[in-house]
């Protein structure tokens, strides 16, 4: 378990607290489990990023914070309470009224690939009046003077912008367009799912740019899902690895590149190069990811592991705290440390 | 042995996996066996009898009797052949039509390529039923090889267009590519290489041809612009609409007995085609 | 690139044949001048297929002249010259060139049995009520089936779905004037819904036209039955191809977008999941209004109705030449300029078309 538990009583330092959350799909072949018992914390305007590979449980765990899961799948138990001021409120619970108010108004879900985020047969303009007149604001002046503003954020020329129609505008701005529209609203948090894939690197800069610029001012919290370390690495404060619909490590930015205490986390930071490239040598990590249909006994890494003993076998590790802010899911944290996850390299290597 | 009864267990699963084309399949071949084997069985009724006008079904007339007492089921069993002569004669005809235009259009490209495309629009811009009734005005349809040669040679272009796609996208592919490498011959790479990839998208369309065929032959008949005699539904269903069949509570199964024919057919080739769509594109069917 | 800059740059900077250039992507220009092609190479293949038959018309009336009323040679082929507006001894690339003069003042010659009567002035009597009958019938059954698609989509697997899909199939699997023919026999004859006697026609006897609700109320009455029909049979693609349509749309990225933006259902269900969806069967479109228009023939003479297609039929009987030409290129024509139509009104929902 993540930090300090709940147990019902709101603390308000946090504007987001999951609670042992679990969501599976329907598959033909069985039930996928894409989240397995997920808990954590986010205090207001903290930024934490999701990373793992693909098929790892991110995107979902993202879309079951706004309730926009597939019909196949399922929320099998779990809490998602929102703090609104001096009250929570769980996601989960909520009416279709207050689900529709809660998205984008308190919660932007910014989703990757934003190529087709946009409707094509309706000009910027009026799909940014579509989000506003959804959540009651009717004053076109002001809507405009602030999605100006943020166009400008975003370094987007926005008189073209807004007249524009979503075909007219290369895969960079219409991204940076939904980052702008995602703020429209002030919402105090933000769920960025992959914002940089799909573009070019120049233009991944750049977006990377603009997200920094946008959170030292204005104030939100934000959920980042990545895979690309490097971008987590820029913007987060946390970071929380995610390894078969579970968080195997959670800790701060400086502790998860500097001190990776799970063998999975060494493993993603070696695969990803480094411009100054002295720091070791590149990886992949070995083996494929698991399969959430029939997860692993025991440690679902353990297959993939060169830790592993019989224990990770048999027993799975809980996710526990090493230090008041580093937490780790691992039976050998303390081998890894010890050798700086040596052993993830030569297994590769070999 | 044992692999021939797991794929025969297969294509069983396949066929009946879509109920109601299954049901089209059987149609199809039950109206195929009725029209081509059935007058040998059926002998056709051509007894005026006086007395028995306008009968309802019993167990000696299973449809009634006609406006002369003639059997009506008879007049269904020997009425089936020409219609389905002329579908199957005109969809093979435009079915021949647009693979060789289509493939050819999609392989020799430039001009070839423009000029059939821009006929294929052409023919397709024109409606068809209009052009064939002032064709019926000019011309004398008095036989079904005739109708059959007109109705594929004015059906051609969907078909031609999809087939053209296809081989586009074919063309790219490895194992024709390698044939024109080989330097195998056009024909070689339409007959060997290209077509048995297609065989789903032709199937369907002539299908499709089929339909269509007999939509404009038997409105054709009916109206009377093809001066068809003999055993034909469409001529029942003209005969019984001018004998105003129409207007009594008896004569109902002399004009339902063909439309129903017709329709039923019409019905079962659709149902074919969604089944033939299911099984050759694997992606609509949920899951066997 | 908005176009406005862009055209406030061509208007400055860009040289004429630029602009040409610029005119020639125009997506409804272009779909014009290809429309305006299409009727020319009609109007020409009519011309010389007409001539060039193994029973030509001009021929077969001289022939008939010759042969029932005893006119020599020469009288006969002057009668005919003057029926067909045609000068028979000029070379065929002049005849052409006159024929071609004449349509586009607009005559289409005068019919053969009732002598004197301009094509024009016939077609004009009867196309309104065929362009009336399926143009409102087209109107119904697209709207219907844009709706009942949609449903089918949003509730597939139901047994609503199951129910509409069936019946979907088998209302496009028969053929219309059989299904004319079974509202006839049925709910006319047999059980008396329709007094199918005194609907024939395409207005009562004796009403005056005009913007009366009398005279409205009256042709809506008279055209129930061709305007039934024509919806029965074609909303079964109609919703067919939407329901597959809109399944493929929710699937859209934009569309989970917009809930996770909070935007109301009604508003995601309409400009969101049904514009887009709806795109695809613009496409459809021209191919079934060529299909309407051109077995209109039939059902016209089912139920007894005047209009394009009745005047066919007849003229096909009589052989009437003149009228059978005229009637076949106004149909086709129809069909052409409806075609354009759906692709303006395509061009004008989808952006992407529009603006390139």
């Amino acid at each position: 378990m993540t930090e300090q538990r709940l147990d019902g009583h709101l603390n308000e330092e946090y504007i987001l607290q999951v609670e042992d959350l679990w969501v599976s799909y329907q598959a033909e072949r069985g039930t996928v489990k894409a989240v397995c018992g997920v808990s954590f914390n986010l205090r207001a305007g903290e930024t934490l990023a999701f990373i793992g590979e693909s098929g790892c449980g991110k995107t979902t765990l993202g879309l079951t914070f706004i309730r926009l899961l597939p019909a196949t799948a399922r929320v099998e138990r779990g809490r998602i309470w929102y703090s609104r001021g001096t009250e929570a409120v769980d996601v989960l619970a909520m009416h279709e009224q207050e689900l529709r108010h809660f998205r984008w108004r308190e919660c932007a879900m910014i989703f990757q690939g934003a190529q087709n985020a946009f409707n094509p047969v309706l000009r910027i303009w009026d799909q940014v009046l579509d989000t506003a007149r959804a959540h009651g604001e009717t004053d076109k002046k002001k809507i405009r003077q602030r999605m100006e503003e943020l166009f400008q954020l975003v370094q987007l020329e926005p008189r073209r912008v807004l007249r524009a129609y979503p075909h007219q505008l290369s895969g960079g701005m219409r991204q940076r367009v939904l980052i702008a529209l995602g703020l429209l609203l002030n919402p105090s948090l933000v769920i960025l799912d992959e914002p940089t894939t799909a573009l070019d690197i120049l233009t991944q800069r750049s977006v990377i740019d603009v997200l920094r610029g946008l959170k030292e001012r204005l104030q939100f919290s934000l959920i980042l899902i990545s895979h690309d370390l490097s971008l987590a690495a820029e913007l987060a404060d946390r970071v929380a690895t995610m390894y078969a619909g579970k968080i195997v490590e959670l800790a701060s930015v400086w502790d998860i590149y500097y001190r990776p205490h799970h063998p999975y986390t060494v493993g993603l930071i070696r695969a990803v190069p480094t411009l100054s490239g002295d720091r070791g040598r590149l990886i992949s990590i070995p083996g494929s990811p698991p399969d959430l249909i029939n997860p692993p006994t025991g440690c679902p890494f353990h297959p993939r592991c060169p830790y592993t003993t019989e224990r990770c076998q048999e027993e799975e590790p809980p996710l526990q705290a090493v230090s008041p802010t580093h937490h780790v899911a691992c039976w050998h944290w303390e081998k890894v440390i010890a050798e700086g996850g040596e052993r993830m390299l030569t297994k590769a290597e070999a | 042995m044992e692999t021939v009864s797991l794929s025969l267990k297969r294509t069983w699963r396949l066929l009946t996996y879509n109920k109601m084309g299954f049901l089209g399949l059987l149609g199809v071949l039950f109206f195929i066996l009725m029209s081509f084997v059935g007058p040998y069985v059926v002998p056709l009724d051509t007894q005026t009898k006086v007395d028995k006008i306008y009968q309802p079904p019993s167990m000696e007339f299973w449809l009634g009797t006609d406006s002369e007492g003639r059997d009506i089921f008879s007049q269904i069993v020997h009425g089936g052949k020409d219609v389905l002569m002329v579908a199957f004669l005109a969809g093979f005809i435009s079915t021949a039509i647009a693979v060789i235009l289509g493939s050819l259009s999609a392989l020799a490209g430039g001009w070839v390529d423009n000029a059939i495309m821009a006929l294929a629009d052409i023919v397709l811009t024109i409606p068809q039923f209009p052009l064939l009734a002032v064709l019926a005005g000019l011309v004398k349809f008095n036989n079904i090889t005739l109708l059959a040669v007109i109705l594929g040679v004015l059906s051609w272009p969907s078909l031609t267009r999809a087939i053209r796609a296809q081989v586009l996208s074919l063309r790219e592919r490895e194992f024709v590519e390698a044939a024109r490498a080989l330097d195998l011959g056009t024909r070689h790479i339409i007959l060997r290489e290209i077509m048995p990839n297609m065989m789903s998208y032709i199937a369907i369309n002539l299908i499709f041809a089929m339909t269509s065929a007999i939509y404009a032959q038997v409105g054709l008949v009916f109206l009377g612009l093809v001066p068809f005699s003999g055993q034909n539904w469409g001529v029942m269903l003209s005969l019984a609409w001018t004998r105003g069949a129409i207007f009594y509570k008896d004569s109902i199964w002399y004009i339902m007995s063909p439309v129903a024919a017709i329709a039923l057919f019409q019905l079962a080739l659709v149902s074919l085609s969604r089944l033939l769509e299911e099984i050759f594109n694997p992606r609509l069917r949920t899951s066997v | 690139m908005s176009t406005v800059t862009l055209a406030r740059e061509g208007l400055t900077r860009l040289s004429p044949g630029a602009w040409l250039r610029r005119l020639a992507r125009n997506y409804v220009l272009r779909r014009f001048l290809v429309a305006l092609a299409k009727i020319y190479v009609v109007v020409t293949l009519t011309f010389f297929i007409v001539r060039l038959m193994p029973t030509n018309p001009i021929e077969a009336y001289i022939n008939e002249l010759i042969d029932q009323y005893g006119f020599t040679y020469q009288e006969a082929r002057d009668q005919a010259a003057a029926l067909f507006g045609l000068d028979l001894d000029t070379p065929l690339w002049q005849q052409y060139l006159q024929y071609m003069g004449q349509l586009i003042r607009g005559d289409l010659g005068t019919s053969y049995r009732s002598k004197g009567t301009p094509v024009s002035a016939m077609i004009a009597k009867f196309l309104p009520w065929t362009l009336f009958s399926v143009g409102v019938s087209l109107l119904i059954s697209f709207t219907l089936g844009i709706l009942l698609g949609m449903v089918m989509a949003y509730r597939r697997e139901s047994l609503l779905d199951h129910v509409l899909s069936a019946l979907a199939s088998i209302l496009t699997a028969i053929p219309n004037y059989l299904v004319g023919m079974m509202i006839l026999v049925f709910l006319g004859v047999q059980w008396k819904v329709f007094p199918i006697t005194q609907m024939r026609g395409a207005m009562s006897p004796g009403m005056k036209p005009g913007f009366t609700w009398e005279f409205i109320k009256d042709i809506f009455y008279h055209a129930t039955l061709p305007i039934m029909t024509y919806v029965l049979t074609t909303v079964g693609s109609w919703m067919l191809a939407m329901k597959s349509s809109t399944i493929s749309t929710l699937g859209e990225d934009y569309v989970m977008v917009a809930k996770a933006r909070g935007l109301p259902e009604r508003r995601i269900v309409t400009a969101y999941v049904g514009r887009n969806a709806s795109l695809p069967l613009f496409t459809q479109l021209a191919i079934s209004i060529g299909f309407v228009v051109g077995g209109s023939a039939l059902i016209e003479f089912i139920f007894v109705y005047q209009g394009i297609g009745q005047l066919l039929l007849n003229s096909i009987n009589y052989r009437d030449y003149p009228v059978m030409q005229g009637v076949f290129l106004v149909i086709t024509v129809a069909v052409i300029l409806a075609n354009f139509l759906a692709d303006f009104v395509y061009s004008w929902l989808d952006p992407r078309i529009r603006i390139q």
